[in-house]
């Protein structure tokens, strides 16, 4: 199958069937082995199932990494209230496209995932929160859903199995913040999408005030297969602190845009030149974020030293965030890039916090003035201020995705920026 | 789907080394019918589309729709988290949320107006006024951007005659630009109604334009 580009470096574990649309319809899915995990899940004790994925070293793959079965493991072990699992499928962070992927060519892995996943943490509904534009990713989901309740591997008496677990396709309505955990529980009660103070952490109080736990659509795609294959099975990918395979998604000036399915710990320089068969038109690299639109821009030198795995990244000055590598050659003009990031960011600041909602305003007006040839060396001392101001003042860390792109593309790329000034200081003397 | 006046249809499907046809890639089983019965809570009969033919004047809700907002009602512990999916479901069917439209959902979920405004302006998606027949929506954001998403919108805004953000004098079209859409490696991506479109380039927007104008009803 020739989904948009395939490379022999990938090792295909969630995305086996991209591409190939009968992998939609619930007969397929079973017939290749589906809902054979949950089976087995479901026949194993909550707690041995947070045991496989904690054996797994998971880590999240929304951006932060935390351990998966650690932060399971967080829930209540009673049950006298309800407990909600939610799955972020509010893709929208910038650079990232794998989340829509794999619902809509894989639906009921996610199913599968999520039902899995509500038995570790002792749920019985399931809440995925797809984002809003996702019109069709949404009707194939629910659709996959509707056949899945049809057979019974979803809602009362699962397989026969006693358990009952309801699943929810809940659609956004357009706002960023709603990808950060608290912003969607408070999006999913009918509220602004306003991220919340923590503590108290969702494993206490969460959405609708009960225990909730939230992962991500990738995070929840892997579960079927390690519970399936078992912790060590998955180890044997990956480093030792971040085992497993991870979905990259390349754009950008590459000749071969697309998902990847590689190891964690794959050489960035090897994912440009080989599997994405390198820059286009033969340009020479400039620059690469290898993370989504949130985390430190990198540039060539730093790219060629940096392997993609969450300690590896951060190695390199940046993180790895959601594995979106944002590839720039040496056409890119980084400031309007940046600038455009900022725009973005001052767009869906949702406004609660002062530093961020004036910060991120206010650092896209200079960021604007110098791209105009108006702005003057001390805008660059300006910005940097300002953004150092933005780290770590806010409830939740849109602010402080602000100032990545910003302060590492003023160290790294500060020629770019004087150019501009300078021409404008020409033009402003004539 | 065969006869295809342009290379992209809407699908990351048909490009490059892309075999699939539309039919096996969006599967056409599997979106664009909703029936309105359903089991208890998985939903696909209450996702809203972006209908090309808007009624401002529908009520909320009667019929059909009245049935698929009370199955809404029966997927949420309290009343207040069904707002989101209401706001969305008036939206189908009027094609823009009025105050009007935000008063009478606000009735129906029993929350206050103001708390209803308040909510239904903190989300980009909602309309806040009537928009063209397409509303047609070019991500600029980085990934796009750097494979010349500005010309496919300058392209969009050219061959429909319209200002960003305004609707054509036809009521045809409304342009305007949108944050990333979540397919950076199919660039440039449109979304059009419920539609996307992957891989668009300027000179397929005149294409793509008229085939929007001979559907009539996408």
């Amino acid at each position: 199958m020739a989904y948009p580009y395939v490379s022999d470096k990938e090792v295909r574990i969630l995305s086996t069937y991209f591409g190939d649309p009968k992998q939609r319809h619930l007969d397929t899915y079973v017939e290749r082995g589906g809902y054979k995990a949950l089976e087995k899940a479901l026949g194993m004790g909550a707690d041995d199932v947070v045991n496989i994925v904690k054996d797994s070293g998971l880590r999240g793959r929304g951006g932060a990494g935390f351990p998966t079965g650690l932060k399971w493991s967080f829930m209540p072990k009673d049950s006298s209230r309800p407990h909600y699992l939610l799955c972020n499928a509010d893709e929208s962070e910038p650079g990232t496209f794998k989340d829509r992927e794999l619902i809509r060519w894989d639906p009921h892995q996610l199913i599968e995932g999520c039902l899995i996943g509500a038995h570790a943490i002792r749920a019985q509904h399931v809440y995925i929160y797809c984002r809003g534009e996702f019109f069709e990713t949404t009707q194939v989901l629910a659709r996959a859903l509707e056949d899945a309740y049809a057979k019974g591997y979803a809602g009362e008496n699962i397989l026969g199995t006693g358990h009952t677990i309801d699943v929810t396709v809940h659609a956004g309505a357009g706002a960023y913040i709603c990808g950060e955990e608290t912003g969607l529980m408070n999006s999913l009660e009918g509220k602004r999408g306003e991220p919340r103070v923590k503590p108290p952490f969702p494993a206490a109080v969460g959405a609708f005030g009960m225990p909730s736990t939230i992962n991500n659509v990738e995070t929840l795609c892997a579960i079927p297969h390690i519970v399936t294959n078992g912790g060590e099975w998955y180890k044997q990918y990956g480093t030792e602190k971040s085992p497993g395979t991870k979905l990259f998604c390349v754009s950008g000036h590459v000749n071969k845009p697309g998902n990847y399915e590689l190891p964690l710990g794959f050489p960035l320089q090897e994912l440009i030149d080989d599997v994405c068969g390198g820059v286009r038109d033969g340009n020479a690299l400039k620059a690469v974020i290898p993370g989504g639109s949130s985390v430190p821009i990198i540039n060539a030198e730093e790219v060629s030293r940096c392997t993609l795995d969450y300690e590896g990244c951060v190695e390199v000055g940046t993180m790895l965030g959601c594995a979106s590598v944002i590839v720039m050659d040496e056409t890119a003009d980084i400031v309007k890039q940046v600038r455009r990031m900022v725009d973005f960011y001052a767009h869906e600041s949702c406004g609660q916090c002062t530093p961020c909602r004036e910060g991120s305003a206010w650092t896209a007006k200079i960021m604007r003035r110098i791209e105009n040839g108006e702005g003057t060396e001390e805008d660059l001392d300006m910005l940097m201020e300002v953004t150092q101001k933005m780290v770590g003042t806010t409830i939740c860390v849109l602010s402080d995705s602000v100032a990545a792109p910003v302060q590492s593309s003023i160290e790294k790329f500060r020629d770019e920026y004087l150019a501009l000034i300078r021409r404008g200081e020409r033009v402003g003397a004539a | 789907m065969s006869d295809v006046p342009f290379k992209n249809l809407g699908w990351a499907g048909n490009t490059g080394e892309f075999d699939l046809s539309e039919d096996e890639v969006r599967g056409d089983d599997f979106v664009g019918d909703r029936p309105a019965h359903g089991g208890h809570a998985s939903g696909s009969a209450t996702m809203p589309y972006m209908l090309a033919e808007k009624n401002p004047e529908a009520t909320l809700f009667e019929g059909e729709y009245q049935e698929r907002f009370e199955k809404i009602l029966t997927r949420y512990p309290d009343k207040q988290a069904a707002l989101l999916p209401t706001l969305s479901l008036a939206q189908e069917l009027r094609g823009y949320v009025s105050p009007e439209s935000m008063d009478r959902v606000a009735e129906l979920l029993e929350l206050s107006p103001a708390y209803v405004r308040g909510v239904t302006t903190f989300y980009t998606m909602y309309n806040k006024r009537p928009v063209g027949r397409h509303l047609v929506q070019v991500c600029t954001n980085i990934s796009c951007n750097l494979c010349g998403a500005d010309e496919v919108l300058d392209a969009f805004l050219k061959y429909t005659d319209t200002e960003l953000g305004e609707t054509s004098e036809d009521g045809g079209f409304t342009i305007i630009e949108a944050e990333c859409l979540a397919g950076c490696g199919f660039p440039t991506c449109v979304q059009i109604n419920s539609r996307y479109f992957e891989n668009v380039t300027p000179t397929e927007v005149p294409k793509i334009i008229e085939h929007l104008k001979s559907e009539g009803d996408s």
